[in-house]
């Protein structure tokens, strides 16, 4: 809350937090510490905050809208992912010159087809491509989603409101390595003679992960707002 | 700089990425795409990253991914280690029927994941 032009009423001006957390007490010491001993820089802390704030899913939404127009660069983007991320403004040897460290440089792409449709999960922690598809959710991360999607595949992408057909295989890729993973949707039926911003538009988060199809006129992954809104008919 | 013990692995990685900078280190690779393998059932301490899920079950090898130190030794300081030869990692392919005798899903359905050599053995 704002307090600012009020000061003749001589309120005291609103902290900036009500509370301090241990986990910021921590932070700051943690952080501090390192500084001091030469550990890492600011320069450096800040460096990796805005590496942080700055990746996103649109360079991964655009490279699957490019592989949907261009069949030869597609067969290039499954067979070098990470030189095709380059054309989507994505270097996997950044920040560091040598990739994040908890990201590695090895991407798989995985390909949907008519007849197999992939999911991805980390069961160990929450590994994620961030480079590409920027920070993961954070369902991803829960136990709940690790410890299930492995085991009852089709029940959690019912619960996400994805249902296929029995004769679609789903197959699960558990990224408990250094290799990391993004699903490559089919297009679906409805786009014909789209551009690649409109298709780049409907290739959400969820559909990367896999827990989502894109679909014509979706551009946003489902929240809640989401669903209350389909549900009262926009209200 | 160059001289200080923990930039070991960025000086040494820099401008290559990991894993590619252990490419061709590891001895020759053990299988190949298409391999049945069954994962090995024995007991890590302390830390390991082959899920207990997959222990004992037989799975093929979908892709031969690139070689790198096992997990098992990165963890804890690898050069303090005396640097452990890399080794070739796996994504093996496993039926979910296999992993899950009460598998509720389809016959058919996949589950893939990835392993250093050491962790898997031919069937």
């Amino acid at each position: 809350m704002s307090t600012t032009g009020h000061q003749h009423e001589h309120r005291p001006p609103a902290p900036m937090v009500e509370e301090v957390s241990d986990f910021e007490v921590l932070e700051v010491a943690v952080r501090e510490l390192c500084l001091e001993k030469g550990i890492f820089t600011a320069q450096d802390h800040r460096a990796f905050t805005e590496f942080a704030e700055r990746i996103g899913p649109l360079p991964a939404a655009r490279l699957v809208a490019k592989c949907w127009l261009d069949e030869e660069f597609k067969r290039t983007a499954l067979a070098e992912p990470i030189e095709a991320c380059k054309t989507v403004g994505v270097d996997w040897l950044e920040p560091t010159g040598f990739g994040t460290p908890s990201d590695f440089t090895a991407l798989h792409i995985l390909e949907d087809t008519p007849t197999l449709h992939h999911v991805i999960v980390c069961t160990l922690c929450s590994c994620y491509p961030r480079p590409l598809l920027g920070n993961s959710p954070e369902w991803y991360r829960t136990p709940n989603y690790r410890r299930r999607v492995v085991r009852y595949p089709r029940d959690v992408l019912a619960e996400f409101g994805t249902y296929l057909p029995a004769d679609v295989e789903i197959r699960i890729e558990d990224s408990n390595q250094k290799h990391r993973f993004m699903v490559l949707p089919m297009r679906p039926d409805g786009t014909e003679n789209w551009s690649e911003d409109e298709l780049t538009h409907i290739v959400t988060r969820d559909c990367l992960i896999g827990v989502a199809l894109p679909k014509p006129g979706v551009s946003a992954d489902v929240t809640a707002n989401r669903i209350r809104e389909a549900q009262r008919g926009g209200q | 700089g160059a001289d200080v013990p923990r930039n070991e692995h960025h000086v040494h990685a820099v401008g290559k990425g990991d894993p590619q900078v252990y490419a061709g280190q590891a001895p020759p690779a053990e299988f190949a795409v298409g391999d049945a393998v069954r994962v090995r059932d024995v007991q890590a301490l302390f830390y390991t990253r082959t899920q207990e899920f997959v222990r004992g079950a037989v799975g093929e090898i979908a892709t031969v991914a690139y070689e790198a130190p096992a997990a098992e030794d990165e963890a804890f300081d690898y050069e303090a280690l005396g640097s452990p030869r890399p080794e070739w990692f796996y994504i093996v392919r496993f039926k979910m029927t296999e992993l899950w005798p009460d598998y509720t899903g389809e016959a058919t359905d996949t589950l893939q994941t990835e392993f250093p050599e050491r962790w898997i053995q031919a069937v």
